[in-house]
């Protein structure tokens, strides 16, 4: 576990930097520095006047399987709403709607459709989903334009 | 391991965009680059939509509203998996605001978006024509800064 900061709630009270024992809080970037945070120590996360400061897992828990059906639900609405992102986009280019509008709508799906695959076990990198994800992905690693050097690392990290 | 799920290149694009986003919440910046790259791999990919019109749009929105979420709400609740039941009730209303502003601009035309800004809540895709920013999403009470404003 380590710390980090959400800058839009940090008061720049520092207090962070005080009890910190290794620097780690006092960065350039505003972030705290991943390689000097000790692992769990929570100095600077209680130090903080703010609640600015909070601890990022390295390793999560297993969720419990999700229902096929409802992840055929899932899977189901994501096509919808991706088809309808991509229509809103063509509809966008062609003038059919007004760019801005078309613009919002295609955004708005995309995000309606990133929420079903979230609750269809794409919530986050470390569940089985993605590992059998990556899994099957690396059938499409020749494939001409495939970024297979983004998937070798995603591999090594997640599998 | 378990079988694969069948998925077109449309929804692999919004798996991998969705875990970017989730990387950077765990502050894994470099595995977000990658799911990015990924992304934009299959969007590549992905068949065009030529020659649509705006009929192709609310007809998906009325089965949406008919089948898809009804669908998901029955599995949902056979199973009380609430996260699914969420997913439903914020997709319905979000859904249903799609619906409106589509019946508004046929009524209205371009006067609709005159004179107004355009922001969506990254977190549910709520849609708000309005002056100024809302403090607070709707539909799922996220707070202004978690809304984009439309360029």
């Amino acid at each position: 576990m380590h710390a980090a900061r959400n800058v839009h709630l940090c008061t720049k009270d520092c207090l962070c930097l005080f009890v910190c024992p290794t620097g780690a809080t006092d960065t350039e970037t505003g972030q705290i520095d991943f390689a000097r945070c000790i692992d769990g120590c929570r100095l600077c996360v209680d130090a903080c006047p703010s609640h600015a400061i909070y601890l990022v897992y390295d390793r999560y828990p297993v969720k419990p399987e999700k229902d096929q059906d409802v992840v055929a639900a899932l899977d189901a609405l994501a096509e919808s709403k991706v088809q309808q992102e991509l229509i809103c986009s063509s509809l966008g280019s062609s003038g059919e709607l007004p760019e801005k509008l078309a613009k919002a709508l295609a955004l708005s799906n995309r995000i309606l459709a990133e929420d079903c695959t979230r609750e269809a076990d794409f919530m986050m990198v470390q569940t089985q989903a993605v590992k059998i994800l990556l899994r099957d992905l690396a059938a499409d690693a020749d494939r001409v334009g495939f970024p297979s050097e983004a998937l070798d690392g995603l591999v090594k990290d997640f599998s | 391991m378990e079988n694969s799920r069948d998925y077109s290149s449309g929804v692999l694009t919004v798996v991998c965009s969705n875990l970017a986003k989730a990387c950077e919440k765990q502050m894994r910046p470099e595995a977000s680059s990658r799911f990015h790259a990924l992304a934009q791999y299959f969007t590549s990919i992905a068949p065009h939509q030529d020659s649509v019109s705006l009929s192709n749009l609310t007809d998906r929105i009325a089965s949406d509203g008919t089948s898809g979420y009804i669908e998901l709400e029955t599995a949902g609740k056979a199973v009380e998996d609430r996260g699914a039941l969420r997913c439903a009730t914020w997709g319905k209303k979000v859904t249903a605001i799609h619906k409106s502003l589509l019946g508004r601009y046929e009524k209205q035309g371009e006067s609709l978006v005159e004179d107004t800004n355009i922001y969506v809540c990254e977190a549910c895709g709520f849609i708000a024509l309005a002056k100024q920013v809302p403090n607070v999403c709707p539909i799922c009470k996220a707070p202004s800064s978690r809304f984009t404003q439309i360029k």
